[in-house]
């Protein structure tokens, strides 16, 4: 594959992103509400405790965990399942299926353009202030060049679930109800709601054998060095649910692209 | 390289569609419903295109002619019968295929909606890997054919219709392929732009050898463009032969409308070389208040009408 297609979409991405900065600034206003909701919330759950830690985590490590896996979530959101659904409404789909690029490589660099700006525009900003306001809890060492292998990985899953549900549009043509199932779904067993500590034991066990939280989970864990098992192994599973996820998405999107081929979209 | 830019043969596209039923109960049952029937867009058609050819496919709308693009560009695959687009079968190597076509489709756009033209242009350039020297020879002939400047700096969602359709048809030059498909390129253009586009068409046919399949439904636009003219009515293939050919059918027709005392507008067809159009105006005027004339060119839809008349008699 050559790379002058892939830069060429990223720095079309880049500059569309930029064009839309007022949508940006509403975004980093969003999420400083948020915030303050999530540290009342919060603050209102570890008074009714009683004690100082909870599941381990202090207030301070589940603050610290939740701001940050609320810049992630900006970061690492993609608004495919909408796009695809309404270029298929309107036809448009069939100019992107004309591209001289396989699909799905065509839609994943389209995107990474945005991915690069909210990265600089909302997570690192969201980083430093955590780092000023803590005065440093977040270690700087080797564990921020896993975070950014890390992150890397749970971008790619994201990009493969945000395919398979997309892909489901082509038979339900509405998408409404399937993207908030989606987006519920991720949220909440990618521990980026809860942190995954707060969860009953059993669930727990579930949830770690399912991709979501390779998604949140697992790069804030190595960023804020509280994972239990090693890096190597984290990061392993990681790649382990983008081979799978990419092998299923491509075989489902295969598939079901006939349906426009053959039937006419 | 074959001479043949695009060859069908036989060439079917059945579609299936679900029998829906009327009201509540029927919109609940067909949730559950395998009810199917067959439609037949495209009926065997064979065609054959040369190198560097314009042609004009015409029919009303629901003939098919959308669909054959969309065989053509690979998107649609037939149900049956045998298609070469530049040697590639088109659906089977779709990417492979893309490098060699261009598109545009009437009323979308492929550009980049916020981004100015000349971005567009650049990810196309880097998209289809076009060298640097050719890019810049395109753009050096675009400029010699079209007064480009005003709209290369300009975001796209800022054009007018106009230099939107004008940007497109550049875009899917850009990258000199062997054939362009253009959808309706001059729906909804005023008569000045539509003249521009005619003219860049016909340039860039001349100076880049490009096969063009044309679809519209102005016949100003076939007769400034095409030599040949094919004709698919209700998926059947009803014509295929030069334009002056066609033009022995419609060629002195013209549609005269008249809006009567009453507001209502008559319309007939009327044959210049056994009626006098002045006659008929006058004739009608002795019974009717005449508000407004209107002399129109022929419609496809009437020269389809004429063929068949045609082919009856």
């Amino acid at each position: 594959m050559n790379p002058r297609k892939l830069i060429a979409l990223t720095r079309a991405g880049i500059m569309e992103s930029l064009q839309f900065r007022l949508g940006t600034f509403c975004t980093l206003i969003g999420n400083l509400l948020y915030i303050v909701l999530v540290y009342f919330l919060w603050k209102a759950i570890y008074a009714s405790s009683g004690s100082d830690t909870v599941n381990g985590m202090t207030f301070s490590d589940t603050m610290i965990y939740l701001v940050l896996a609320t810049a992630l979530f900006n970061f690492l959101e993609m608004f495919i399942v909408w796009d695809m659904s309404r270029s298929i409404q309107s036809g448009k789909i069939i100019l992107d299926l004309l591209k001289p690029m396989n699909y799905r490589r065509y839609t994943f660099w389209s995107y990474s353009g945005s991915h690069v700006v909210l990265f600089v525009l909302t997570f690192i900003p969201t980083f430093i202030v955590v780092m000023i306001i803590t005065h440093g809890a977040i270690p700087l060492g080797f564990n921020l060049l896993w975070f950014i292998v890390s992150t890397i990985l749970a971008l790619v899953i994201n990009f493969s679930i945000e395919m398979l549900v997309a892909t489901v549009c082509l038979y339900t043509e509405s998408t409404w109800g399937i993207n908030i199932v989606k987006e519920t779904i991720v949220l909440l067993l990618s521990g980026a709601s809860i942190p995954l500590a707060f969860f009953p034991e059993k669930l727990r066990r579930i949830v770690s054998y399912l991709p979501f939280r390779a998604v949140y989970d697992i790069p804030l864990s190595l960023l804020l060095k509280k994972n239990t098992s090693c890096e190597i192994a984290l990061i392993g599973l990681q790649a382990i649910w983008v081979v799978v996820l990419t092998a299923a998405g491509i075989i489902f999107w295969n598939i079901s692209v006939r349906k426009i081929t053959v039937n006419g979209g | 390289m074959a001479d043949e830019a695009i060859i069908m043969k036989k060439i079917c596209k059945d579609f299936k569609v679900l029998n829906r039923h009327e009201g509540l109960k029927g919109s609940i049952r067909d949730l559950f419903s395998r009810d199917y029937r067959i439609i037949s867009a495209v009926k065997d058609v064979d065609l054959e295109v040369k190198r560097g050819e314009i042609i004009g496919y015409l029919g009303p709308n629901g003939a098919g002619k959308s669909t054959t693009i969309k065989m053509m560009t690979g998107v649609l695959e037939p149900t049956s019968g045998e298609i070469l687009v530049n040697g590639f079968v088109p659906y089977k190597d779709r990417t492979r295929n893309c490098e060699n076509i261009g598109v545009v489709f009437g009323q979308r756009s492929q550009l980049w909606w916020s981004l100015p033209l000349i971005e567009s242009f650049k990810l196309l350039r880097d998209i289809y890997m076009v060298p640097k020297k050719e890019y810049e020879d395109m753009l050096e002939l675009y400029a010699s054919l079209v007064d480009i400047e005003p709209v290369l700096h300009k975001p796209v969602r800022q054009m007018s219709l106009g230099q939107r359709t004008l940007s497109d048809i550049l875009a899917a030059f850009l990258h000199n392929p062997k054939i362009v498909f253009l959808d309706e390129p001059t729906i909804g253009l005023d008569v000045s732009m539509k003249s521009k586009i005619r003219d860049l068409i016909s340039g860039l046919n001349r100076e880049k050898n490009t096969t063009v399949i044309l679809t519209t439904h102005d016949m100003g636009d076939v007769d400034a463009l095409c030599r040949r003219i094919v004709i698919i009515d209700k998926g059947l293939k009803i014509y295929d032969n030069d334009i002056d050919h066609l033009k022995s059918y419609f060629g002195s027709y013209r549609t005269l409308k008249m809006k009567l005392g009453d507001d209502s507008w008559e319309e007939m067809l009327i044959d210049e070389k056994t009626t006098d159009i002045m006659d008929v105006i006058t004739k009608a005027q002795k019974e009717h208040r005449i508000k407004d004339i209107r002399l129109e060119e022929i419609s496809t839809e009437e020269v389809i009408k004429k063929i068949y008349e045609g082919e009856s008699a």
